[in-house]
């Protein structure tokens, strides 16, 4: 705004080249050229990954992840003003996350969704996306065992998935900038924020 | 231009290494010390955060770090990387090998608990037969663990007990008892159980590093220099005299290598590192032990309890928070029975909440539970001590090598039968003790982190008078060759339940100035 304040009250192309000062003429250049001063290379990108864009799910299948849906909503529903998993893209973001993970994780969560449908259709004729609260919790809780230790999820690989799952859509949902700003908008103090540690001086491999 | 011999090689710039720098340096000596890592700048290398402005939304990468459970996504990158620098093990024998690479090593992120070890660790063969006896007492460290104390600036309480020898501490302010840690310290003292409070060392700014406590001085003396980013290959050796006369080392960016000199090497990267350097150089092992009594402790048996009148957040001013310190408090008499020998450390702390899996609920009902408990709830926890064991041992693994071609470490650590008896015998006792302050048990295990999760591994090097079953006489000083040191936890003979930091550095303290001395009168 300063460069504009400062511009001639006539605007320069009304005025008639020879009359004005050749030093005039060229501090305008300048500032036409320079709207602000800036250090020379100072970082001009301002956006957000994302704010502009929209996850695009690739590695669950369509039924897979259906299922993953409405286990999300069913492990985090929106509460006491928070978003819920749905909210937070909690199911597009884990299949960012577990098509990033080491196979054993992505076959825990394929065949435990695979499991989810396949019981539904049986008990239920219907994918488990289609169930109700009521049907998925038949489906859900035979599947459940205690975790007295989180650092040893069950041996059961029905059991297991579902604790990881559990624990995945949870964290997923709490660590979400949608769970963020809900709650700065209720004035509550928002937890999660740490140290973080760049990759320091990274290592020429050759 | 010829380049200078140093009187002291220094491999390693954590806390032993940095407490020899200083020593040594005080005592006019010149010393050059490499470290394999880059020099941080925390101020710089470090900012806030919150979870969803990192790519895996504080979850981490997945499988980037497989063995270091402590890894997040926000301190990811200060862990050495386990393609760069791996270490092989029998997947039936897990073990976490949990390391730093930094100008100042792990001694930048620890855990400050800084608890003395006693003659019922130094002197175990003759409380319970279970390893050896180290060749000094706590009489011996005890003017080192003194001057160690006040340095790191140790605030404690003193006790005058002494399996938890008292320091020279700062006086600190623990503040009044919560009813919750009152209560829960009676019933242990009405069992014979000491309650005590943790002993952490402040440091200064809040940082309670070689690189803000130990190394400044040394370099003020005008007698060290420090290079980073230089990865020792091997110790050299002197053809003529057969004593060590420097190390040949490669530059972490060019990989150019180097090779420098000096009249006495001490090896101060940490107990497993130290170990590799010395098995790959072929050094300090006439007795066969280099590699063996490895150890840390155990970890991970937690048993959660409940406080009914403070459930749903209705818990009254000074019911809750704040930690009871048990030391350890079985076999302490000759003679005691139990299921297992050595003993183990409890911390109980009053506040916290519970996860998720100790609930057979998903959804609202879950969260019901979990906002029903949170603040109510009584966590102990415990600190094992692990047998010393001939057979726990690290060798060269010469089909796999690092990013500069540095054969790696194979791992063969596991746990045995007493190990798991502790940990069942201490799971048994805080449930019993939570139970009998009327407090409902949530949940109990008596599992535990496999070795070397307590980022607390020692031995592999031991101390001993017999150089035939120890690697180094008690002055951390090779049998084998006299110019030849090493001042990290390598040295150890059992490994105690406390935390090994305040106990390493009071050894290369000690080490050091006889090595000073030895050198002075020419012994060296």
């Amino acid at each position: 705004m300063r460069t504009l304040a400062a511009a001639p009250a006539v605007p320069a192309a009304l005025v008639p080249t020879a009359l004005v000062p050749a030093a005039v003429i060229s501090e305008q250049a300048a500032q036409a050229q320079t709207p602000a001063a800036r250090p020379a290379g100072a970082p001009v990108a301002n956006g957000k990954r994302d704010a502009v864009g929209e996850p695009v799910a690739r590695f669950f299948t369509q039924s897979q992840l259906s299922a993953l849906r409405r286990l999300s909503d069913l492990f985090m529903p929106p509460m006491n003003g928070n978003p819920g998993a749905l909210e937070a893209h909690v199911p597009e973001f884990l299949d960012f996350y577990v098509g990033q993970s080491p196979a054993e994780h992505q076959h825990l969560y394929r065949s435990g969704l695979d499991l989810l449908n396949t019981r539904a259709t049986k008990q239920f004729g219907k994918p488990f996306a289609s169930l109700d609260a009521k049907q998925a919790d038949a489906i859900i809780k035979p599947m459940m065992e205690l975790v007295p230790w989180e650092f040893e999820l069950p041996k059961d690989p029905a059991a297991r998935f579902i604790a990881a799952a559990n624990n995945e859509i949870r964290t997923a949902t709490r660590n979400s900038q949608e769970w963020y700003a809900a709650t700065v908008a209720a004035g509550r103090r928002p937890v999660g924020a740490q140290q973080y540690f760049f990759p320091v001086d990274p290592i020429y491999k050759g | 231009m010829p380049k200078p011999q140093f009187d002291v090689l220094i491999i390693g710039s954590g806390h032993s290494g940095g407490m020899a720098a200083n020593i040594l340096t005080q005592k006019g000596l010149s010393c050059l010390m490499l470290d394999a890592g880059p020099e941080v700048d925390l101020a710089k290398n470090r900012v806030t955060k919150q979870p969803w402005d990192l790519p895996f939304r504080g979850m981490n990468k997945p499988g980037r770090l497989p063995h270091v459970v402590q890894a997040n996504e926000f301190n990811a990158n200060q862990w050495v990387d386990e393609k760069e620098v791996p270490y092989t093990h029998d997947p039936a024998k897990p073990y976490n090998w949990v390391r730093v690479r930094f100008l100042g090593g792990r001694s930048l992120f620890w855990g400050r608990q800084s608890f003395r070890m006693s003659d019922w660790e130094f002197k175990a063969a003759d409380i319970d037969g279970g390893g050896d006896n180290w060749p000094i007492s706590h009489a011996d460290l005890d003017p080192f663990y003194a001057r160690t104390e006040a340095i790191l600036r140790v605030s404690g309480r003193k006790e005058g007990k002494p399996h938890f020898p008292d320091g020279n501490f700062l006086d600190a302010d623990y503040g009044p008892d919560s009813t919750t840690v009152k209560k829960i310290t009676d019933i242990a003292n009405a069992r014979g159980y000491l309650v005590s409070k943790i002993r952490a060392a402040n440091g200064r700014n809040g940082l309670a590093s070689s690189t803000n406590l130990l190394l400044p001085d040394a370099v003020a003396t005008g007698k060290l220099q420090i290079v980073p980013n230089a990865i020792v290959r091997e110790i050299t050796v002197d053809k003529n005299t057969g004593r060590a006369n420097g190390a040949n080392f490669v530059d972490r960016h060019s990989r150019e290598e180097l090779h420098v000199k000096a009249k006495v090497v001490v090896l101060a990267a940490g107990s497993l590192e130290s170990t590799r350097l010395l098995l790959n150089s072929g050094l300090a092992n006439s007795s066969g032990m280099l590699g063996r009594y490895v150890m840390d402790q155990l970890y991970g048996v937690q048993v959660v309890a409940s406080v009914p009148e403070a459930r749903g957040g209705n818990a009254p001013e000074g019911m809750m928070g704040g930690t009871a310190l048990l030391p350890r408090f079985k076999n302490l008499k000759k003679g005691e029975k139990n299921s297992f020998i050595k003993g183990y450390g409890m911390l109980i702390a009053s506040g916290g909440g519970p996860t998720p899996g100790y609930f057979k609920e998903y959804g609202e009902e879950l969260q019901k539970k979990l906002d029903l408990h949170a603040g109510a709830c009584m966590t102990a926890s415990i600190y094992g001590e692990r047998v010393p064991r001939y057979e726990n041992r690290v060798t060269i693994n010469k089909a796999v090598t690092d990013a500069w071609g540095i054969p790696v470490l194979h791992v063969d650590v596991k746990d045995t039968q007493n190990e798991y008896n502790m940990a069942k015998d201490a799971a048994d006792t805080a449930e019993d003790m939570l139970k009998s302050a009327g407090w409902d048990i949530l949940s109990k295990t008596d599992k535990f982190h496999p070795p070397g999760y307590s980022i607390h591994e020692v031995g592999s090097c031991r101390m001993g008078d017999n150089p035939k079953t120890s690697v180094l006489n008690k002055w951390n000083q090779s049998h084998d060759m006299k110019n030849l040191f090493v001042v990290d936890g390598g040295c150890f003979v059992t490994c105690g339940w406390q935390n090994s930091t305040l106990t390493i550095m009071a050894l290369a303290m000690r080490a050091s100035e006889y090595l000073a001395d030895q050198m002075k009168s020419r012994a060296i």
